[in-house]
């Protein structure tokens, strides 16, 4: 214990990768490694770094294995202190940390090692091995973080990381999509995050790990409940599992070496860590350990019926990667805190082998992919759903993504139509946009004619209410009772009835409902 | 007549950076058209000179305001020729010198017409720039304020891109006009009311005097309502996305990069009236969670991307509101820290989306596609931006949108929660844009043979990197040059 040298070292670790990874960036700026003849630089200093990380991490262990102790809780200095925020850099290298970080560095060592050879000639070559080294400290910056807020940083730039692979091939527009998709699905995840993240400041003035679960203790439950759920939903959305399970299915677009340390090994895992992590926090809410188990035994299901219909061995091993999480989480949840992570380094390790295997796998077998278990083919129904991915999708697009999107286009509307005309835009002010309307003026007469013409925001006010007035004098005035009226009632009604129908839609419930409560919190 | 300058150090630096430019204008008119862009690149690269002095200079320590100059200006009515920086104005004058040196370069090669009176427009839209972050003289303050309308009408209405420029010209200058009344009426009530017998317009004084409580919440509405329009926020705010998609896109970079309404509230209309301003607390906290959302979804239903980055800034800004509406440490060091991110990140972005148009004649989403095949740098920084822009760890987004959010969250929970889904929102409407404009297959001829960065472009964007990165890594550097100030900031309001 107390050697000096730790902290250097662990420092040089997390952060190797990513000089690395600027270097590759910034040599693809000035030019210096495009094509082929760039590869074995680019290789060369990403395999040095990784390796080099990995070895300042071994040597870690070996000092704690000598010293018998694990060095615990390294505080490096500050980061960024406003007022009660205090930001420090610090590293939590317990046995946990130390071993996952030992695993994460030799798995992204032995990818790299493997890409050299899997992306040989590919275009984006420099690109892969960039993102890749991004990755490798993002997930390093994970397990080894000593504080809710420096694992919140590796958290994001794995899902940046993550969105850049799978949109590696981003000509085709499935990719694109996809990757899309996968990353807005963790930025609700990270939402969460943010939110216990604040929580912990709020309550202990601290994020880091020693404090947060020191605090915890004290907190009443329904506070205790609150920042676990924070958390919970980033474990949920970044180890996909259910209701956020989906997007992992989409994921595999990526090259085979990224599918198998993203979505097989290291980043899937990152959920269960977390929640290993916060196992005081979460021990102390009987309640969110009981929807850990169901969570995790309605996804393990999931994974399970869904493997069964996979005709591709990648997205058959992505479905059993998500049962196997799944039962990390049932651990999890029933307390097995230990289990689960045993669970989890052995899990990391044979399906990174398993993701790296399959091309090889697929071009030395030759038999037909296997037939479906006799009792799914008699039950029609399930087969179904689990091809359709239980309609998860759908039900999270019908539920949020299009009314978002539906809501964004009236937003959009009522933005040009009434506020831009009541502010003064030239355009669409003169133009009748459908015959409906033209037919309507025909019928109700209005219109700024004959009145006179004002400018400005002011002007306008006074010629609409000029002829507004002369509007009225000439048809409830001179023609009372006669079809005037009737008219206008006609329309105040027609009025009155779109604003019903549009009330009546759920999304505006919805926007009504969370009115309600900002206004009320 | 003029009284000699009392300037703190040795040379009125202030004045200096002021006068420079209006002089470079001149000699601009004296050389050939063909080096009118010569001229205006060195004024503004002397001027970033002049700047770094300032900035090395610059006592963080200390209180209150430094380099300041003073002279009698209108002595009747007691208004001075006041000049002086702080904490919280000193670090927006490198950055705006920086975002007018973008401007330059991206006209570079496209302004043809009339060179010389367009460069011109832009040294003289400078000053007045600068001159709103230095003038410490509420009259001094409003004249540079309004004086900006002059270049930016004739930039906009000679050298807009989009067939409405005309329009577009003059719904802006009436716009800042609406706010301009209220403005001038609100400095001068204070002025009026301060409670000596003469009119006071003198900045650091008005500070420090006590104004009525009454008094104090005319002059709060009427400030807030002339910064609001400058701001854009709703339901003014539809003479931005109109400038921005038929002015000249130097200039809506410009516009989109520095958020002067969003300062202005920061820097005169919370300190002169605290009280009434923490009594209408609810008021700016409201049209900042608003903002947000509005902003937000009006951005996902752009198809263009000047539009979108019109209205994704709206919603930024809504956040900026938010956290000045916490009057908390954490909340003005971070709308500070994101006012001052705006004018690389925005107007970086709004700079690429220039170049874009100069090779494609478009930002349409339907007229591009696959971008990135053909133009990987320009695409792979407009990400790293957009990063930024989404308040991504590691760009200088995300200290100063974790602070902004923290502040919220503390203040005005429920509008914080609002801004958290205004994150996801925020990756939802750049990744959709990203995902239609630069990914996907080549379908355009004019994307597949457009070149990538050229040279200067590419230098100009990197050094908008390297300042997003060590923004982003190590945020120090912009924290504590505003601490003094943010603090006495707040302990005047608590006051």
């Amino acid at each position: 214990m107390g050697a000096e040298w730790i902290a250097p070292v662990v420092v040089l670790a997390v952060v190797l990768p990513l000089l690395a990874a600027l270097a590759i960036g910034v040599g693809y700026l000035l030019g210096g490694n495009h094509g082929e003849a760039g590869e074995r630089g680019t290789s060369r200093l990403a395999l040095s770094a990784s390796g080099l990380s990995l070895l300042g991490l071994l040597g870690l262990d070996l000092q704690a294995l000598l010293a018998g102790a694990t060095p615990g809780q390294v505080v490096l200095g500050e980061w960024l202190v406003v007022g009660d925020y205090r930001l420090l850099l610090s590293f939590t290298l317990d046995p946990l940390g130390l071993a996952m970080g030992t695993l994460v560095a030799l798995i992204a060592f032995l990818t790299l090692r493997f890409s050299v050879n899997y992306l040989h000639r590919e275009a984006g070559f420099q690109r892969f091995f960039l993102v890749m080294l991004l990755f490798n400290t993002a997930m390093l910056l994970i397990v080894c973080a000593g504080s809710a807020w420096l694992m919140f940083v590796g958290w994001e730039l794995a899902g940046v990381s993550s969105y850049l692979l799978i949109a590696y091939s981003f000509e085709r527009p499935a990719a694109a999509l996809n990757a899309t998709r996968a990353f807005v699905t963790n930025r609700v995840g990270d939402a969460g995050f943010l939110l216990a993240l604040f929580l912990a400041f709020y309550w202990f003035g601290s994020a880091e790990w020693p404090a947060l679960l020191g605090g915890a203790s004290g907190l009443e439950s329904l506070a205790a409940g609150l920042l676990a759920g924070g958390f919970l939903v980033a474990a949920l959305a970044k180890s996909a599992q259910l209701p956020f399970a989906p997007w992992i299915a989409r994921a595999l677009e990526g090259p085979t070496p990224s599918s198998a340390i993203f979505y097989g090994s290291l980043m899937v895992h990152a959920g269960v860590y977390l929640l290993i992590r916060l196992e005081p926090l979460f021990m102390q809410v009987p309640a969110l350990s009981a929807l850990l188990v169901l969570l995790g035994v309605l996804s393990a299901l999931y994974g399970l019926l869904g493997a069964q219909v996979q005709s591709d061995i990648k997205s058959a091993l992505m479905f059993a990667t998500t049962a196997q999480v799944g039962l990390m989480f049932i651990a999890c949840g029933l307390g097995w805190y230990e289990l689960a992570s045993w669970h989890l380094l052995a899990h990391a390790s044979w399906r990174a082998l398993q993701f790296l295997g399959a091309p090889s796998i697929l071009q030395q077998v030759s038999q037909p992919p296997r037939p479906l278990p006799e009792w799914l083919r008699r039950r029609r129904g399930i087969y179904h759903a689990a091809r359709e991915r239980f309609w998860l999708e759908n039900l999270s697009d019908g539920l949020l993504v299009r009314p978002t999107l539906q809501l964004a286009e009236e937003v959009e509307r009522f933005d040009t139509r009434v506020v831009n005309r009541l502010i003064g835009r030239m355009e669409s002010a003169d133009t009748v946009s459908s015959l409906n309307e033209w037919e309507r003026r025909q019928h109700g007469g209005g219109g700024t004619g004959g009145i006179g013409t004002g400018h400005g925001v002011a002007g306008h006010g006074m010629e609409w209410l000029a002829s507004r007035l002369a509007w009225l004098e000439e048809n409830l005035i001179l023609r009372l009772g006669g079809e005037g009226l009737q008219g206008m009632i006609g329309r105040v009604g027609r009025q009155a009835q779109l604003l019903e129908q549009l009330l009546e839609r759920p999304r505006y419930l919805w926007l009504m409902v969370m009115a309600t409560f900002v206004v009320i919190i | 007549m003029l009284e000699p300058l009392t300037s703190a150090g040795e040379l009125p630096l202030l004045s200096l950076m002021l006068l420079g430019l209006p002089l470079a204008a001149l000699l601009i008119w004296a050389a050939d058209a063909a080096w009118a862009r010569w001229v205006a690149l060195w004024a503004v690269l002397l001027e970033l000179l002049l700047a770094g002095t300032l900035l090395l200079g610059f006592d963080n320590t200390l209180g209150g305001f430094q380099f300041v100059e003073r002279a009698q200006w209108i002595p009747t009515l007691h208004i001075h020729y006041l000049l002086g920086v702080d904490g919280i104005s000193l670090l927006f004058l490198p950055l705006t010198l920086l975002l007018f040196l973008g401007a330059i370069l991206l006209s570079w090669n496209s302004v043809r017409t009339m060179p010389q009176l367009y460069y011109t427009l832009l040294l003289l839209l400078l000053t007045t720039t600068l001159g709103i972050f230095t003038a410490l003289d509420t009259m001094l303050f409003f004249l540079f304020w309004e004086l900006s309308l002059i270049p930016a009408y004739f930039l906009i209405s000679l050298w807009g891109i989009g067939p409405q420029r005309r329009f577009a010209a003059t719904s802006y200058t009436l716009h800042m006009f609406v706010g301009g009344v209220p403005l001038l009426f609100g400095f001068v009530l204070l002025a009026l009311g301060h409670g000596e017998a003469t009119s006071q317009f003198d900045y650091p004084a008005l500070l420090s005097g006590t104004l009525s409580v009454e008094l104090q919440g005319t002059v709060f509405l009427l400030l807030l309502l002339g910064f609001a329009v400058k701001t854009a926020i709703f339901p003014l705010h539809t003479w931005l996305p109109t400038v921005v998609s038929e002015g000249p896109i130097a200039l809506s970079a410009i516009l989109l990069g520095l958020k002067l309404g969003a300062y202005g509230l920061l820097r005169f209309a919370v300190p002169l009236a605290p009280q009434a301003a923490q009594e209408y607390h609810w008021l700016l906290a409201g049209m900042g969670v608003f903002g947000i959302l509005y902003g937000a979804l009006l951005a996902l239903a752009q198809s263009n991307l000047r539009g979108m980055l019109a209205f994704s800034s709206i919603s930024h800004v809504g956040l900026v509101l938010l956290g000045l509406a916490a009057f908390s440490i954490e909340g003005v060091q971070g709308a500070l820290f994101q006012l001052l991110n705006f004018t690389v990140i925005s107007g970086g972005m709004m700079l690429i989306a220039g170049m874009l148009h100069q090779r494609l004649g478009s930002t349409e989403m339907l007229q591009l596609g696959g971008v990135a095949n053909t133009m990987p740098l320009l695409a792979a920084l407009f990400f790293l931006f957009g990063l930024a822009s989404m308040g991504i760890p590691g760009t200088n987004g995300f200290p100063a949108e974790l602070l902004l959010i923290f502040s919220a969250l503390k203040s005005h929970t429920g509008a914080g929660l609002a801004a958290l889904f205004g994150v996801v929102l925020g990756a939802g409407y750049l990744l959709a844009y990203y995902r239609r404009a630069f990914y996907g297959p080549l379908s355009h001829r004019v994307v597949a043979t457009a070149p990538d960065l050229l040279r200067r472009e590419l230098w100009l964007l990197t050094l908008f990197a390297v300042i997003i990165l060590a923004g982003g890594l190590y945020p120090v550097l912009v924290l504590d040059t505003s601490r003094v100030a943010a603090e006495a900031w707040l302990n005047a309001l608590v006051r």
